[in-house]
């Protein structure tokens, strides 16, 4: 896995990662474990289900110029709670579109599915959407000094 | 009000975490930050050592708030828990850090940014930690009964196990016999005898235990509950049963991978799998053919499958002594990609098999070999990698030795119960090391070829395993409910009804209340999944240990320093 | 129709069951309508009727949560949406209200008419529903005006409940229809086409004016919280300051909470000191919650709202 931008100059965007605790987040220790390399621009929050995940959290971590946010839950059929992630994907659809809406990038926001076996897809997840926030602008909050 | 005092631990882990993250730095930075009062390393957190610093500083500092910033919580939380309550904190206002899975063991190339970001995890977990609030346990009763799907060799050991230690079990076995895969085996390595006389006795002693009941051409159609509390629905083809038990434990087992589409595998009549040869020659009467060609690594160790089947070549190496032994003259070849023969007893095997003059001819998988002959195969033409060119080997029978691949149930299960498949369909365990025969769902276990091919005594020690750790709630009677459920805060709640909606468990009701009808959360029921926080508007619905003020605080902590986007 | 609407309420206070009347009566300047709560019988003859009755009354029922007796409501169809939705939300029990339904053929936007007529509304002495437009008296001068040229933009694709029962009708409650050749959405799609920065630009040029006044929340139906989010100290989501990026947060939170509960009523344009262009940012809410869900809140009373339920079957662009 190929790493750019190593420090220095050139903008390394941040990203917040949900991760669901039976799911996503087993799959990113799943990375771990298997050593896969990646951009080290994301910080994951453990939830119990992506569900838990409101939208305010994404809007205000935006807001508050974090660069990028993520909810990963479990592929649908397969959460753990039965119906949560049905509930991320309606709200996450929802908000996506509203963002769009509002002139904010839609790779801003995303909602992916990760199971616990696919570290391998969490890794990618992780090196496309840093590629993808490192081609925007900085996400800098509006109306804060410059 | 106490004041807050944070006590944070951060792990060397050895060198997998040392090596890459700059711990000391990590620790000084540790120690600027909000309510910190103590901060430490220790070279393993988790060992004696590193637990027994914890507890000490806990009761001389006056902690009321410890992280540990480590490796992933999904291992070693319960023990970290545990040391907060010997020391006397509630062990719900510990937090768990994750620099190892997250940070150093993904960003070894970059020990500088793995540095910065382990600060920034640990200052979100301290903001965190700052706003846990102690909780107490739910205790619930576990229904003293195991339910055992699966009744091959693992299933039946399991079941055993369980019965002789007075817990009344439930074994679900579709087909009309018991023995599972065992059963398409004829003879056993190494000790080759037959399996019916490891089969037999283990039957008998099953069906005639008073704990055990076993349902014969069942399946089992649903499981809803939890540990300790499993409502099961099995159906047999004469009745549906339901039941209750305390514990389940997966043995479903795997089957042989029949490799339509390989060497001309159910297009001629004499390319058979190693099983299909058991069933077929290792009876009275059956003509032993002269020329026999095995090939292993029939669809394993490819790129759609890449997994080793791990006893296939045992296999195989079985059946070629068989064959030597009731024919010296016999021609026996194994064309093999490299000989999987671990151990002291399959290596000695192996050899004996060479000593009767089984030939093992090496083959690349670049260049497998081919089936000669129309209507039969004939023979069978490989590169001899070691000659360094073609031999061609004639074959009245070709034998194929295929891995053990999931059963295509498996998916249907894996969603009934709520554990998860791994990427090539088999049940994932929670932790392939440290929790090789438990899944992160608490209550269901699983042993034998349902993980991952095994040989039997390999099923039989995870069998003696899943039933020890299964019995474990059964005889303690009790589980303790996690405390991460959900609350309404009463005094806002308006009763919009978006909670109750939400909840996958209808675990909330409306109710009237001394603040008019509110919603109220029935924690016997609560999961913990937190749909309904995210659902309320008001934000009266929280989740202990998950509530809004902790998940912002960890938010606000890691975007505090951007005023601007650059410099990462 | 203001005669047979006295009628109807002095009858409900002489028979004892119903406390008061929420409904409409002439404000300090003619033509300036304010809500009223008509009490006693003397007050009955201050209830008006006609197209400049902009307000949606639903609101206030929930102060009258804690009576003993009903509370009557006089509501056009398009505001009984919020009737629809504060039962399925448990805001009030149907046997607690009076809904007077009172058919609406359009309502007029005093600010067009004022630019149509080339008049202000201070001269204007009286408009009047006729049917086909609006006759709109000037001291002696009487003029017809079309009614597409100062309907309220709402009234253009008028939308009413239809599970609901109203307990009277001053006539039939029929959907005010007009061929008008303007598609619901249009604001909404005309922003939606711009590019991506252009947008943006649109939008925090609008709110950089926000002056978190939050009269748009008070005047929402939907907005009952006993403590609001945005209240709240812990967490803190927002500060008291207006600043650029708070006031997003704001307007864009408000928004995901009144997903599949905004009825379109419009008053929080109507009541925005800045002139900020909610409906532009609401009517997108009901765009996608249409598109997305095929719901719209206030027309069914048994519908579950979308964003507590789903489908098997539900878009997944996430993979």
């Amino acid at each position: 896995m190929v790493l750019e931008d190593r420090g220095g100059d050139g903008f390394e965007p941040k990203i917040l990662i949900f991760a669901c605790n039976w799911c996503s987040y087993a799959g990113a220790d799943l990375a771990g474990v298997s050593r896969l390399q990646m951009p080290p621009n994301s910080r994951v929050i453990r939830v119990m289900c992506s569900a838990r995940v409101r939208p305010e959290f994404v809007i205000t971590a935006l807001s508050q110029g974090l660069d990028g946010v993520l909810i990963l839950g479990c592929h649908p059929g397969d959460c753990h709670y039965s119906e949560g992630n049905y509930l991320t994907r309606r709200r996450g659809l929802f908000l996506k579109n509203l963002l769009e809406y509002m002139g904010i990038e839609p790779e801003r926001f995303q909602v992916r599915w990760v199971s616990a076996s696919e570290g391998a897809k969490f890794a990618d997840i992780v090196e496309e959407v840093t590629g993808q926030l490192k081609g925007l602008c900085p996400n800098r909050p509006p109306g804060h000094s410059e | 009000m106490p004041k807050t005092r944070v006590g944070v631990f951060v792990c060397h882990c050895g060198n997998n975490i040392a090596g890459v993250v700059r711990v000391p730095e990590v620790v000084e930075y540790a120690r600027g930050l909000p309510n910190v009062v103590h901060v430490e390393d220790n070279l393993y957190a988790c060992s004696e050592e590193g637990l027994s610093a914890i507890k000490e500083q806990i009761a001389e500092q006056n902690l009321n708030r410890v992280v540990v910033a480590s490796c992933t919580p999904r291992t070693h939380e319960p023990l970290f828990k545990a040391a907060c309550e010997e020391a006397g904190l509630n062990k719900y206002l510990f937090e768990f850090v994750n620099i190892r899975e997250h940070c150093s063991w993904i960003h070894m190339h970059d020990p500088a940014r793995a540095t910065e970001k382990a600060k920034e995890l640990v200052k979100m977990g301290v903001a965190k930690a700052c706003y846990l609030e102690p909780q107490e346990e739910l205790e619930s009763e576990v229904f003293p009964a195991a339910l055992v799907i699966g009744g091959g060799v693992a299933g039946m050991t399991a079941a055993l196990n369980l019965g002789r230690q007075g817990i009344q079990v439930h074994l679900v076995e579709r087909e009309q016999e018991l023995g599972g895969l065992v059963r398409n085996v004829r003879t056993l390595f190494p000790t080759e005898q037959d399996t019916e006389e490891l089969l037999e006795p283990l039957v008998e002693q099953l069906k005639s235990h008073p704990q055990i009941t076993t349902y014969l051409g069942g399946e089992v159609e649903n499981v809803d509950g939890f540990i300790g509390d499993f409502d099961v629905t099995i159906a047999t083809d004469r009745q549906t049963k339901e039941l209750k038990v305390g514990t389940v434990i997966v043995a479903t087992g795997a089957h042989e991978l029949k490799p339509t589409g390989f060497y001309g595998y159910s297009r001629l009549p004499n390319v058979v799998t190693q099983l299909e040869f058991e069933e077929r020659f290792k009876q009275e009467g059956a003509d032993i053919p002269r020329n026999v060609v095995m090939i292993n690594c029939v669809g394993a160790r490819i790129p759609e499958r890449t997994y080793c089947g791990r006893f296939c070549c045992t296999t195989a190496i079985k059946n070629a002594i068989w064959l030597k032994e009731q024919d010296p003259e016999a021609n026996v070849y194994v064309l093999q990609r490299d000989v999987m023969a671990y151990g002291v007893d399959i290596e000695k095997f192996y050899r004996r098999s060479m000593e009767l003059g089984v030939r093992f001819v090496r083959y690349d998988i670049e260049n497998p070999p081919q089936i000669m002959g129309e209507e039969r195969a004939e023979a069978v033409k490989a590169y001899h990698q070691l000659m360094g060119r073609e031999v061609v080997l004639p074959a009245d029978l070709v034998v194929l030795t295929t891995p053990l691949v999931p059963r295509e149930d498996n998916e249907r299960l894996s969603k009934m119960l709520k554990v998860p498949l791994g990427s090539e369909g088999f049940f994932l365990e929670a932790h392939v090391k440290l929790r090789p025969i438990e899944f992160a769902t608490d209550g269901v276990y699983v042993c034998g070829s349902a993980r991952y091919p095994s040989n039997i005594p390999e099923s039989v020690s995870q069998a003696y395993a899943a039933a020890a750790k299964a019995a474990i709630p059964i005889r303690d009677g009790l589980v303790r409910v996690q405390a991460i459920t959900a609350f309404c805060d009463e005094g806002t709640c308006t009763a919009c009804g978006n909670c109750v909606q939400v909840c996958p468990f209808g675990a909330i009701e409306l109710q009237e209340g001394r603040f008019g009808t509110t919603a109220r959360v029935n924690v016997a029921q609560c999961k913990g999944c937190g749909c309904c926080v995210a659902a309320c508007p008001s934000g009266a619905l929280q989740q202990r240990g998950f509530d809004d003020r902790q998940l912002f605080s960890m938010i606000c902590a890691l975007a505090e320093e951007m005023t601007s986007g650059f410099g990462g | 129709m203001e005669d047979r609407l006295r009628d109807i309420v002095k009858k409900l206070l002489a028979e004892g069951g119903m406390e008061y009347l929420i409904g409409y009566c002439q404000g300090a300047e003619p033509l300036h309508v304010v809500p009223c709560f008509v009490i006693r019988q003397d007050d009955v003859e201050k209830l008006i009727w006609g197209p400049l009755c902009l307000q949606n009354l639903s609101k206030y029922v929930l102060q009258a949560r804690e009576l003993e007796g009903k509370v009557g409501l006089l509501v056009k169809g398009c505001d009984a949406r919020a009737v629809v939705e504060l039962l399925k939300q448990n805001q009030i029990e149907r046997d607690k209200i009076v809904v007077v339904g009172v058919p609406c053929q359009g309502q007029v936007v005093p600010a067009k008419l004022e630019e149509v007529l080339g008049v202000p509304m201070e001269e204007v002495d009286g408009v009047e529903d006729i049917g086909e437009a609006f006759l709109v008296t000037i001291g002696e001068e009487r003029r017809e005006i079309p009614k597409e040229q100062v309907l309220r933009e709402k009234c253009f694709y008028c939308k009413h409940p239809t599970s609901f029962e109203y307990d009277f009708t001053l006539g039939e409650m029929v959907p005010f229809s007009i061929d008008a050749d303007k598609g619901e959405f249009a604001l909404v799609e005309e922003l939606e086409q711009l590019p991506l920065e252009e947008r943006r630009a649109f939008w925090q040029k609008q709110f950089e004016r926000c002056i978190r006044c939050n009269a748009c929340r008070e005047v929402c139906y939907a907005c009952y919280c006993k403590e609001c989010m945005f209240d709240k100290k812990m967490p803190r989501w927002l500060s008291k300051t207006p600043f650029l990026s708070d006031n997003q947060l704001y307007h864009l939170i408000r928004a995901f909470h009144l997903a599949g509960r905004c009825i379109d009523c419009g008053e929080c344009e109507r009541v925005c000191p800045m002139r900020i262009p909610l409906s532009r940012l609401y009517k997108k809410v009901q765009k996608d919650v249409a598109e997305l869900f095929g719901y719209e809140a206030g027309i069914e009373l048994d519908e579950v709202p979308p964003l507590v339920t789903f489908e098997l079957e539900d878009q997944d662009p996430f993979m």
